[in-house]
């Protein structure tokens, strides 16, 4: 339990220290910052963390009911099934990611490549390693995420030549009761933002979709949408309630499927699993303690977490005004302690600098690095579940559309894929019937 | 920026070649216990390469229609950056002597006096107490054991 409580620290503060570096607190800028420019900083900051709040409770309200029945469910997964999933996993990157679908196939499959260096957990041979020594070991996720989210993102920033501009805050007692009042007046942008956040946390790279469908909904939805983008308080809410409710619904495909949604949900999985712990339906038997211990803490976590950040909130503001030649290098020593110790290998320390310009690169070219990331976590275990599968059905890929439980799975995970393909050729047809 | 473009898919295309290279080696049809090692690694890399030959003729064609376009990077950042990767690789590389803790020291004050021009006190001031207050977090609270180097373990002795 202390270390999910370090962990739930150390979301928190790479929550705020990211502020507006995530990119799911894009959409929440757009009227925050005039907000705040006109004069109400400590209101626009509490509006978030209440909207962020709410959110949270929902989604940690469903992360409840619905965790053990899909748990459940998804003990009847055979391998086919379990491929079926993955396959459906990707293709959402692929198909509603938002970016050129070749790119992201480029990255999902160099990623799951990535993975499969080094031995070959079903026959136990070596592969990709070139006869060298340094390969045998493979790729851990986490050094690939420390180099490419940690130090891709210090070259960006270092190349747009950082200019940080903060408004100095201060949230006193009038700021919350303002704020409360204010969500009050505000239930339809809470209650779309939130659910629109659950609904797509289930997905993969959920968070900053559902951001920005919420914020464009709720738009659509207002008698004053002309008033959107100058500060209005439902600007602030929606987005910002669909972003936390998404985060924490995204727990749900990782504890009961071992399937992480995001890279973030991937380095929980990866704690997990340093303690002996599989994530996936077979949690929910063996170690049912664990997992209500968990979903408690998140109540816990969630709660505590909204108050550390209404007290702390300033000071970090104030952290982030810090000069970068300072902090930079700082982050860059803490990215190599880590680095290190996800294996005792200096090798890891060379791959994480490597890891970092190829990141810097995929940023500057739109490759996507989270189905990437995703795709080198889960490789072992689609490679498995695949090659079970075929072994069952006897080497006919039939196998994934004959199961009643794979085959709508893989039909939806096929119908997502070609989504760029199918979406314009239906509006088209639309568009001759009218 | 279109350049990059032609590069990096020409990269993924050799990548995947290679990668096609050693599954073959290891048998990428129906082995004796069920789908080959190679077999999985051998389809990967095919579509990958596929993808890429397709994102290299899209960039390719653009290139000869319209030129290079917008360069990679803005004018001058390249230097900037080319400042944070050679002092950090230069920090990797000096971890192998002198351990992690000393190098980064070493990196921390290289960077914020001759980089940051940060005045000589704070840059002495979190160039000790930095790695001093991390060194005894990890090696001597929780007993994590970080890279000392061929000479690290002489030098930190306590």
């Amino acid at each position: 339990m202390i270390y999910w409580g370090a962990l739930y620290g150390g979301s928190i503060t790479s929550i705020l220290f990211n502020i507006p570096g995530e990119p799911w607190a894009v959409a929440a800028t757009f009227d925050g910052y005039p907000m705040a420019k006109g004069g109400q900083p400590g209101k626009a900051l509490v509006l978030a963390f209440l909207a962020h709040g709410a959110g949270a409770i929902v989604g940690v309200v469903v992360l409840t009911f619905f965790a053990p029945i899909l748990a459940e469910f998804a003990l009847r997964f055979g391998p086919a099934e379990v491929f079926a999933v993955m396959m459906l996993t990707f293709s959402a990157f692929v198909g509603l990611g938002g970016k050129s679908p070749l790119k992201t196939v480029t990255a999902i499959l160099f990623g799951f490549i990535l993975a499969s260096v080094g031995m070959d957990i079903v026959s136990g041979q070596l592969r990709m390693t070139y006869g060298t020594f340094v390969l045998m070991g493979g790729f851990h996720f986490i050094v690939a995420v420390i180099g490419l989210f940690g130090l891709g993102e210090i070259f960006l920033t270092v190349e747009e030549g950082l200019k940080v501009e903060g408004i100095k805050v201060w949230i006193g007692l009038k700021d919350i009761r303002d704020g409360m009042k204010e969500i009050i007046r505000y239930p339809k942008a809470l209650i779309m933002g939130t659910l629109i956040g659950c609904w797509m946390g289930f997905k993969p790279g959920g968070a900053t979709p559902a951001s920005f469908m919420a914020y464009g909904f709720c738009k659509q939805a207002s008698a004053n949408a002309a008033e959107f983008g100058k500060g209005v308080p439902a600007g602030i809410i929606a987005p910002e309630a669909a972003a936390h409710a998404a985060g924490t619904s995204a727990t749900i495909p990782m504890i009961t499927l071992g399937i992480p949604g995001s890279p973030t949900m991937a380095v929980i999985m990866g704690g997990l699993m340093i303690f002996g712990l599989q994530p996936g339906p077979m949690l929910f038997v063996e170690h049912k303690d664990f997992v209500w211990g968990l979903i408690a803490s998140t109540w816990v976590g969630n709660v505590l977490g909204f108050f550390v950040v209404l007290a702390f909130a300033p000071i970090f503001a104030s952290i982030l005004r810090v000069r970068f030649a300072i902090f930079m290098p700082l982050i860059i020593y803490v990215c190599a302690i880590g680095a290190y110790a996800v294996n005792n290998r200096m090798m890891d320390v060379y791959y994480m600098l490597m890891f970092g310009v190829l990141g810097y690169l995929f940023k500057k070219l739109d490759y996507p690095i989270a189905p990437m990331v995703l795709a080198l976590v889960l490789g072992d275990m689609a490679e498995q579940s695949m090659r079970q599968a075929l072994i069952i059905g006897h080497g006919s890929p039939l196998v994934f559309f004959t199961l009643p439980l794979a085959l709508p799975l893989m039909v939806a995970a096929i119908i997502i894929f070609f989504w760029p393909v199918i979406a314009p050729w239906k509006a088209k047809l639309f568009a001759k019937k009218a | 920026m279109r350049k990059a473009e032609i590069w990096v898919s020409l990269a993924f295309m050799l990548l995947g070649v290679i990668v096609i290279a050693d599954s073959i080696r290891l048998g990428f049809m129906w082995g004796r216990t069920g789908p080959a090692s190679g077999f999985f690694p051998f389809y990967l890399a095919v579509v990958m390469v596929i993808s890429s030959v397709i994102v290299f003729f899209n960039a390719f064609t653009l290139y000869k229609k319209e030129g290079a376009g917008k360069p990679l990077m803005p004018p001058g950042a390249l230097k900037s950056i080319l400042w944070v990767v050679i002092p950090s690789a230069a920090m990797v590389m000096l971890m192998e002597f002198v351990g992690l803790h000393i190098a980064a020291a070493l990196f921390l004050g290289f960077y914020m006096r001759a980089v940051g021009k940060i005045g000589w006190t704070t840059t002495l001031l979190v160039g000790i107490i930095a790695p001093l207050s991390l060194y005894i977090t990890f090696d001597k609270l929780f007993l994590i054991p970080l890279p000392q180097g061929l000479w690290g373990g002489y030098i930190l002795r306590f």
